[in-house]
């Protein structure tokens, strides 16, 4: 697949798009300029020109259904790809119709209007005279076609966020019976994902559901069935909060009981991550100060519900929810100043920490994986504002796992968090916590991960200078926790094998240098929605990065991720992970 | 168009086979293009500008739709294997043989004589007929005939060693 289309949209456009064509030049029609009749010319290929109601209904529906492959073809090729208006992306589209139409497509109508059998070849038969009525009825109808196609067919992916449920319908389908899954044990996490965010854009008007938009919500159990077929032992997967935890104290389960009882029956081993990226929209956004005691309620309940989940991931990424909220404008609130920015890290942490203590008063022996994004900023230059900038980013990245571990912050990094409306009694609080024995520290890795501040004070990326060894070896100086490698993969699909072995060769260096390393995850099991802008847009773009593409199709990466996991999965230090078998004896 | 599939990873992967599964699909769709070529005359009209029997005309047609689902299947890649899109790209596909084809390909190889009236309408819908439901049945076929994961030496090229080469080049 390589584009997310709505066909439903499409089918409207393209119908409204040839009414709209028919109308318009109809009515110009009535006013006495007679233009090109498309209708007429479609209609009069199969009935008599003197029978207007027969031709009349034929070439409205073929006029019709031609609009619908025109507008489907639009939305596969076309749509969002010019940063234009909707209406104009429709109108500069109507020249690729238009060009067919006059050249290929018209003088063919004048010969299927022949009856002669056949007719010999010449420059007359392949390219007749038009009338100037012509050619201005096929241009203005075309435009207006494209206006209105490009006015109808806008987010194809994504739903109102006031609305209960996806556009698609949901699978309520039940479980296959069967206990196939290997028993929980301390096997080193072979893991992969399914990517669930859920953001809102559009100031909250829009909810971005990645689950929605890769087919997940229909297609679950052969998802889980392909993640066990390559051998994955573990899988991230993200409940759609939003989805879930329709208000105080209700939850709608029947979403989730049909795929989590088949991960408890069939694995993968889930990871279960509660809350990425976005908040159902009745608790608003990350600016809302009470976030931590409505999630922590939803993580209870969640636990208590499903009280064999062994792993959770309480808030995934929360630097980069933060981030991505508050301080660049692109979900969720959408603000862009450092206060609002203090508040979300702030208030994500609270939360993690809330859900964490939820989760251990239902299941005591539960273990956290804490994943975050990996950031590293390198001065481009002996510059002083530059070299504070990067380290001040550098700092900057830890502060949430700083909040929810107990960690120290710079006496400058406080001073900021004091000034931007964080409490000293309420950092205090979060400092003193005591932090579960069985935190693991998830570290994330994109190419985009590293980045170079520039003569101008802009961070830009710097592809994979360092390396995961480089940056997650930070992580663990800072914390001395076990780690997991969380995420990783890659947009070129024809580089992921490339990029899975070398992420791999990096954990193996950080391994022998004794650093605890419980998993590694390639993120995600299928091709992602619209990653490549962040989401930021309803586009529908595939970003080639799963083992499987969404037809469910494997990639070369998925092949090379099944070899290396049939490769070391018995291998000792795999088949029992020592790290692993640490944690789970504390 | 290309540029856009390559940027959405469109190669065929490890286990598909877009040859063979184009082909069986191209030749599938065949039938009910030649069903809708007879009943509305166009199949004699084009055995006459060809100047071949009627069953050497469907046997020639059958062959070349045959390649034809080849090289859709190998064009579009991945993008050929979409259930919900197959079709419109097929569609499109037999669209742009009939522009190029029964346009322009059909006359020169027939004499310069091209089909009129109902015979070029059934020319026409033939074309987009058959890249419909060539579209729309390569996903099944493609599922039927790929390559199980544990078939040897399927995952060769992809060991660890590939860490040592250079970032892939467009």
């Amino acid at each position: 697949m390589i584009r997310v289309v709505s066909l439903r949209k499409a089918t409207l456009a393209g119908v409204a798009g040839a009414l709209a064509w028919t109308t318009v030049l109809g009515a110009v029609d009535l006013l006495g300029l007679p233009l090109f009749d498309i209708v007429k010319a479609l209609g009069t290929l199969a009935f008599s020109a003197d029978d207007p109601l027969a031709w009349g209904a034929l070439g409205l529906v073929a006029h019709s259904l031609v609009g619908i492959c025109w507008a489907l073809v639009y939305a596969y090729f076309f749509w969002g790809r010019l940063p234009w208006p909707p209406a104009l992306q429709g109108l500069a589209f109507s020249i690729v119709p238009a060009t067919l139409a006059l050249f290929i497509v018209n003088p063919q109508f004048h010969l299927m209007h022949l009856d002669q059998g056949v007719i010999n070849l010449s420059w007359r038969t392949l390219l007749p005279s038009i009338t100037l009525a012509q050619l201005g009825g096929l241009l203005s109808g075309h435009a207006i076609f494209g206006l209105t196609v490009g006015a109808i067919y806008t987010r194809p992916v994504g739903y109102p966020a006031c609305s209960a449920r996806p556009s698609r319908a949901l699978h309520r389908r039940r479980s296959t019976s069967g206990d196939t899954r290997r028993q929980p044990g301390s096997n080193f996490i072979f893991a992969t994902g399914i990517e669930c965010s859920y953001p809102t854009i559009d100031h909250g008007r829009w909810r971005r559901d990645e689950m929605d938009s890769t087919g997940h919500y229909e297609r679950w159990q052969q998802d889980f069935e392909l993640a066990a077929l390559i051998g994955a032992s573990h899988l991230r997967y993200g409940p759609p909060l939003h989805l879930i935890f329709t208000g105080p104290g209700t939850y709608d389960w029947g979403l989730v009981d049909g795929p989590m009882a088949h991960l408890r029956d069939q694995g993968p081993e889930p990871i279960v991550d509660l809350c990425h990226f976005g908040v159902p929209t009745w608790l608003g956004n990350f600016q809302n100060s009470d976030l931590h005691r409505e999630l922590a309620e939803y993580a209870g309940a969640f636990a208590a519900r499903y009280p064999w989940v062994r792993f959770y991931t309480p808030v995934n990424e929360m630097y980069v929810c933060a981030k991505m909220s508050a301080l660049d404008g692109v979900w969720n609130e959408q603000m862009r100043d450092e206060k609002a920015f203090a508040a979300a890290a702030f208030n994500l942490a609270r939360a993690s920490i809330a859900m964490t203590e939820a989760i251990l008063a239902v299941r005591p022996d539960a273990i956290f994986v804490n994943s975050e994004s990996s950031e590293f900023c390198q001065p481009c230059c002996p510059d002083p504002e530059i070299q504070r900038i990067a380290q001040f980013e550098n700092e900057r990245r830890f502060l949430p796992l700083d909040l929810i571990y107990g960690h120290s912050v710079s006496e400058g990094m406080r001073r900021h968090l004091r000034d931007h409306g964080i409490k000293d009694t309420d950092f205090d609080g979060l400092m003193a916590r005591e932090v579960p024995r069985r935190s693991i520290i998830g570290v994330d890795y994109y190419e985009w991960n590293e980045r170079l501040i520039d003569s101008d004070g802009r961070a830009r990326s710097l592809g994979e200078l360092f390396g995961w060894y480089v940056i997650a070896s930070q992580y663990y100086d800072r914390y001395k926790r076990p780690m997991m490698h969380t995420e990783t993969n890659r947009m070129d699909a024809s580089d992921g094998p490339r990029w899975l072995w070398r992420q791999w060769h990096n954990l193996q260096l950080l391994r022998s240098t004794g650093v605890p390393l419980v998993g590694f995850t390639w993120y995600s099991l299928t091709d992602q929605v619209d990653w490549e802008i962040a989401l930021g847009k309803a586009i529908g773009n595939v970003d080639p990065v799963g083992l499987f593409d969404l037809n469910r199709d494997i990639r070369s990466v998925g092949l090379t991720y099944k070899r290396l996991i049939d490769m070391h999965m018995d291998q000792p230090g795999y088949g029992t992970c020592p790290a692993l078998e640490k944690i789970m004896a504390q | 168009m290309s540029g856009f599939l390559s940027a959405h990873g469109y190669e065929p992967g490890p286990t598909q086979r877009p040859f063979l599964a184009g082909a069986i699909s191209g030749t599938l769709a065949t039938a009910p293009a030649v069903a809708l070529l007879y009943v509305l005359g166009s199949l004699a009209i084009e055995a006459r500008i060809l100047g071949l029997p009627i069953a050497a005309t469907i046997i020639a047609g059958w062959l070349l739709m045959a390649v034809a689902g080849a090289a859709y299947a190998r064009l579009l890649g991945r993008a050929a294997n979409d259930r919900r899109g197959g079709w419109l790209f097929g569609m499109a596909f037999g669209f742009a043989l009939w522009a190029a084809g029964g346009v322009f390909i059909l006359p020169l190889a027939g004499d310069g004589q091209l089909p009129t009236g109902l015979a070029a309408t059934g020319v026409f819908l033939s074309l987009v007929l058959w890249g419909g439901c060539l579209g729309a049945i390569l996903p099944f076929v493609h599922r039927r005939i790929h390559l199980e994961l544990d078939e040897p030496g399927i995952a060769e090229s992809l060991g660890p060693s590939l860490a040592t080469h250079g970032p892939a080049k467009r």
